[in-house]
């Protein structure tokens, strides 16, 4: 049964609805999102609340849940 | 009138409580990276009495290094002085009692003997160097706090002895960006164009919480570290402290 969360880009503050298959992954949201956002190719991470979730965990795995807020965040890497 | 304690260059900072002092005059620590964020961490680690540092980088310094690097100089940017030496001489003069030890050379090409580190500093630009770094320090089960910056924005993670690691935070994006550095002077790197933007104010905090979370870690504090990545955005005044879990399909657990 697919799902539907929302995406806040942590740079800008704007939200994005998607549906989710169980079998989604979070890299999968998190290529869709910076793909929606057009950003640039770099790293970034996906939290719920204070979570930190793992790239390959499916919807299922991580208890994803409707109504969800997750959020996109630029994982800085320049020294 | 002297002031109680002021011929004793540590004064102040036993004072704190806290710290322990002693550890951390008698500590040996590796910091990877001597660009902006290894020019304050080192710096850092001087004045809070850190009696030695191996530093690593095989970069020069530039001109558009000078917007947020204390050591540097217009005359070592003309000279293309390796930076880990001029880092090394600048924190030297700042404190008697640290020894710098210079490596002008690739981490992935340094052979450094790992038993006598008791932190490791990850001040890099680039993912594949910071995972050496991690498997290394996880290896050796030396902590290693991990630095970056963008702009004005910034990380800090730290890897205990237990738990996940710098590789359990990292997904697909990570590895698609793998072997680009996010600053660019020299090297075979995939070149990232335009440079990122950076600027001292963020490399400054930045380092300034690596370092507190190493001075902990030095003090026995260990428990009151970052649990486990820190993000900062100087603009909008947020911090986050997100928790994470060790990936069962990492490499660098169960060893
Ligand atoms: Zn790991």
């Amino acid at each position: 049964m697919t799902i539907e969360v929302t995406i806040r880009n942590a740079e800008n503050g704007s939200n994005l609805n998607m549906e989710l298959e169980p079998h989604t992954t979070i890299e999968d949201i998190i290529e869709g999102a910076a793909e929606f956002w057009h950003k640039e190719a770099g790293a970034y991470v996906l939290r719920r609340g204070k979570k930190l979730l793992k790239g390959q965990s499916t919807v299922m795995d991580a208890g994803l849940k409707n109504e969800d807020v997750l959020e996109l965040i630029p994982d800085p890497e320049g020294g | 009138m002297a002031q109680p304690g002021g011929d004793d260059r540590w004064d102040r900072s036993r004072r704190l409580g806290w710290i322990d002092v002693d550890s951390v005059l008698e500590s040996h620590c590796l910091v990877v990276g001597a660009g902006a964020l290894g020019n304050e961490t080192v710096k850092n680690l001087a004045l809070s009495g850190v009696g030695k540092v191996t530093l690593v980088d095989m970069d020069h310094v530039e001109l558009s290094n000078l917007n947020r690097c204390l050591f540097f100089s217009d005359r070592d940017a003309s000279g293309k002085a390796a930076k880990a030496d001029v880092v090394a001489q600048g924190a030297m003069r700042l404190s008697s009692h640290c020894e710098v030890l210079p490596f002008v050379s690739r981490i992935e090409e340094t052979d450094l003997d790992w038993t006598g580190f008791d932190v490791v500093f990850g001040c890099l630009d680039n993912i594949k160097a910071r995972l050496h770094l991690n498997s290394h320090s996880r290896h050796h089960r030396v902590p290693y706090v991990d630095a970056g910056t963008d702009g004005s924005r910034g990380k800090i993670q730290v890897v205990r002895r237990e738990g996940p690691c710098l590789q359990c935070s990292m997904n697909r994006s990570h590895y698609q960006v793998l072997e680009r550095r996010f600053s660019c002077t020299a090297g075979d790197f995939t070149y990232y164009e335009p440079p990122m933007a950076a600027e001292v104010t963020t490399t400054a905090t930045m380092a300034a919480m690596q370092v507190k979370e190493g001075l902990k870690i030095l003090s026995g504090r260990e428990d009151g570290c970052i649990r486990d990545v820190m993000f900062y955005d100087a603009m909008s005044n947020e911090s986050l402290v997100l928790e994470l879990d060790i990936d069962e399909d990492c490499p660098n657990h169960g060893m």
